[in-house]
């Protein structure tokens, strides 16, 4: 973890969350599924939380392939 | 909002119910029992509720005054059966490599989700039991063999099914927690205090 915490996306569905995680592994960016943090949201959804370094190279991997609705700072 | 609780007579549980009942809708209750357990439970759950309280005693009979502190819960505590916490260890038994029934992929997520929160839980599992496609979890290449080695690391015994494992054809693969049997598992799910099956 780095001083800036952790950066999350969130999507629309479990099955955006699954195809954004495929892509980043093939991409071989580092990244854990977890649920969406209390802080942000009561649903009960799931959320991918990966290193703020990585933020571009994570944004440019998922570019036209899966729709990110947000992505926070936690 | 303030209410006044004659319990005296009353066995336990009841007391302990009266109160709980009245914090819900109340943020002071004067409770007053005619025996030692029933106002040491009483003043249990109250203080388990972040309540402030204070004891009046009058020969066998004690008035307890419980205010509900700002930011305190309402009535989350468990159903008092006259001992409020459990005293065994606490056991979460993961059966499946998935959560819950239905569909197998989202199964997956909400597990490895659930691993998560419990890496971040405040009060850790004392014990994980993995059994039958619950022993997948704990293998090399697992998507959650971090979370349930830095569970390990916290202090937490895995336990890992080896007749699972050997059925699996994975017991050379193991990545975290120990090998274990049949007596072993049964004594800590026997043994335990509380115990969730996932």
């Amino acid at each position: 973890m780095t001083a800036a915490g952790w950066c999350v996306l969130l999507f629309d569905s479990v099955s955006q969350v699954l195809l954004a995680e495929k892509v980043l592994k093939q991409a071989a960016l580092g990244h854990k599924v977890i649920p969406v943090p209390r802080q942000i949201s009561s649903d009960c959804g799931v959320c991918i939380r990966f290193d703020p370094a990585l933020r571009d190279r994570v944004v440019e991997a998922l570019a036209g392939k899966v729709e990110v609705r947000e992505i926070c700072v936690v | 909002m303030k209410t006044e609780i004659d319990a005296r007579g009353k066995a336990c549980p009841e007391p302990v119910i009266l109160a709980k009942k009245a914090l819900e809708t109340h943020d002071v209750v004067v409770i007053t029992v005619s025996d030692e357990a029933a106002m040491q439970n009483v003043r249990r759950l109250a203080e388990g509720l972040g309540c402030s309280v204070t004891v009046e005693r009058r020969g066998a009979e004690a008035t307890l005054s419980i205010s509900r502190q700002a930011g305190a819960g309402r009535g989350a505590v468990e159903c008092c059966t006259g001992e409020l916490k459990p005293s065994g260890p606490m056991v979460v038994v993961v059966a499946s490599d998935v959560m819950g029934r239905g569909d197998d992929e989202l199964g997956r997520v909400l597990m490895r989700s659930f691993l998560h929160t419990l890496t971040e839980a405040s009060e850790k599992p004392d014990v994980i039991i993995f059994f039958n496609t619950g022993v997948r979890l704990a293998v090399n290449g697992s998507d959650v063999l971090a979370d349930i080695a830095a569970l390990s690391g916290a202090g937490t015994k895995i336990l890992v099914c080896g007749t699972c494992l050997g059925f699996f054809e994975l017991k050379d693969q193991l990545g975290a927690g120990v090998i274990s049997n049949m007596y072993d598992i049964s004594e800590a799910m026997l043994g335990a205090g509380k115990l969730v099956q996932v």
